[in-house]
This record gives C-alpha cells, structure tokens and sequence, in this order.
C-alpha cells in the first residue's frame, strides 16, 4: 500500500513549457486553486449572525 | 511596615521605576484595554478574506503540534511505523496549508494596502514570517533522512557556503539542520507570530481604501 501511495509523490512530474516558463503541472494546479480561493474569499458573502439595525437598537438599549 | 495606612496598591507602595512596574506597563500599554481579544469588529471585516490571518495561524498550530509528535518518535520513526507516517502526512499537509493561507492572506492585505496609518511594522513582521517560514520548511526537508533529503543539501551546499552562512549553517550537516528546524527557527516562527498579532491588535483593523478617501 505504501508503494501504491509513494507514486503519487515520487513519480517523475509533468511539466509544462511555455517559452521561458516551465512549471510543473502539480504547482500549476496549486497556484490555480490558491487564485480561485481568493477570488471566492472577497465575492463570497461571509454569514453574520446579526444585522447592522439590530445591533444599533442593542446599543441603544 | 504599617498597616495604618490602609489599601495601597502595588504601584503605590513600590517605587514605580523599578523593573516590575515598568514592565507590567509595557505588558499592559501592548494594546489598548479590551482590544486584546475583541467581540466585535467594524462593518467591513465581515468578508472572508481576513480569515486568512486566523486560518494561518490554526495550521501553524497544527504544524507545530504534530512536529511535537514526530519528536517524540524520533526523526526516522516515519519511515518504519505506519502511524509515524501518519503523523509525517499531516506535519507536511498542514505545511502546504499553512503556506497556501499565508500567502492568500499576502495577496488579501496587498491588495488592501494595510500598511497604511503605522501598520508598516504589522507589513514588515509579515515580510519576515514568509521568509523565515520559507527557511523553516527548507531545514524541514533537510531532516527527511531520505535521499530527497540528500539531494536537496547536495544541490544547496554551494550556493549557501559562497553567501559565507555555511561557517555555521552547513546543509550537509543533518545534525545541525534538525536542530535549526525543531528549536531555533520554531521559536523565532512563534516570536514573530506574537509581534505580528500584537501589532495588528494594538491599531485595530485597517480601514478599506474608499473609507480613508472620504475621511
Ligand atoms: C505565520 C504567518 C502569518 C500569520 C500567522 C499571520 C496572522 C495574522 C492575523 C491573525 C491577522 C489579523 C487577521 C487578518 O486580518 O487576517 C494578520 C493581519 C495582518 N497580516 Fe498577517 N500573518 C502571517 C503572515 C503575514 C504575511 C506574510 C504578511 C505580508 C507580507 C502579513 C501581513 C499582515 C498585515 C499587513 C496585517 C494587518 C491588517 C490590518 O491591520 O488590517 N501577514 N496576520
């Protein structure tokens, strides 16, 4: 299982030539996600449990 | 001593130029009173962007924790106990994480300017942790005692040795390598991480950039 498992991380790597860009397909992937997570991280909106009026009124209280 | 005097604070019947006060004032001047561990936030921190900072530093919790485990076992008990490979997968997976969230977070405070109005230290701090983490996560690899490992110190030696650091941080030295990895980096990590909370905490969160223009 272990040998199943290690050449998944050992295997020889793909790359990919653009020019003078060469990157591997692994970080090519990694870098993608990390943009795609960030782009996620500003549009998607972020639950809060309370809204502005409420917490005015608790304020005022 | 008197007692007649009635109830004199430490401050007062001690001289307040002695060590102890002065720094029991610096401790308590670090933040301003209740921002150390605030309840509420401004409007505008509710995206999920500033979660990355947290995000960041729950899996260099996670790094350290688990790095505390493969202590335990020893540096080579990965490589014979399957569940000090277990231990191994999660130290490195929360490092990759750890990595991802730092640097989405970079993006996130980049793109926000949030060096502006005394924050450069808050910046500066972070510049620091990116590098030093990445010199963690590089003696981290030269402790594999795996062939990776060799070659990786193989393929550093010369340019570390011509910057002249190899007179007392020498990549072929696993010993010494280990120990930069579990003590000294670890500790300046965690040093920096501190400063770096406590900065952000002592000027709150940045305002958005339209929000400056208009004030
Ligand atoms: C070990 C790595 C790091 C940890 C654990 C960490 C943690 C945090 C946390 C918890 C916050 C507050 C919450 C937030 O706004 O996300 C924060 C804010 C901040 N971080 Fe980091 N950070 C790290 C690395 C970095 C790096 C690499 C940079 C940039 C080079 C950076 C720049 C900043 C700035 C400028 C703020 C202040 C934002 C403000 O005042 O509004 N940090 N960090």
């Amino acid at each position: 299982m272990m040998k199943s498992l290690s050449i998944v991380a050992e295997g020889p790597g793909r790359y990919i030539h653009w020019g003078v860009i060469q990157i591997s397909v692994a970080n090519l992937v990694i870098i993608v996600a990390m943009i795609i997570l960030f782009v996620l991280a500003l549009i998607v909106p972020f639950p809060s449990g309370h809204d502005e009026e409420t917490d005015q009124e608790r304020r005022q209280k | 001593m008197t007692t007649s005097t009635g109830a004199k604070s430490a401050a007062e019947t001690t001289d307040p130029g002695n060590w102890t006060n002065r720094l029991r004032g610096r401790i308590e001047g670090l933040v301003p009173p209740g921002e150390a561990l605030p309840d509420r936030q401004p409007i505008y921190v509710a995206s999920w962007i500033y979660v990355f900072g947290v995000l960041t530093l729950s899996s260099l919790a996670v790094v350290i924790l688990s790095g505390c485990v493969l202590a335990v076992g020893g540096v080579q008990w990965w490589h014979v106990s399957s569940l000090g490979h277990y231990v191994n997968s999660v130290h490195l997976w929360s490092v990759e994480l750890f990595f991802g969230f730092m640097v989405i977070h970079l993006w996130g405070k980049f793109w926000m300017a949030a060096w502006r109005g005394k924050r450069a230290m808050t910046w500066v701090s972070g510049v620091l942790l990116f590098g030093i983490s990445i010199g963690t996560s590089f003696t981290g690899f030269l402790s594999q005692t795996n062939f990776s490992a060799q070659w990786i110190a193989g393929e550093g030696k010369d340019g570390i040795n011509s910057t002249g650091a190899g007179a007392f941080f020498n990549v072929l030295n696993p010993g010494q390598m280990l120990l930069w990895h579990v003590v000294l980096l670890p500790l300046v990590v965690v040093l920096i991480v501190l400063i770096h909370i406590i900065q952000v905490r002592r000027h709150g969160v940045v305002p958005p950039l339209d929000a400056d223009l208009e004030g």
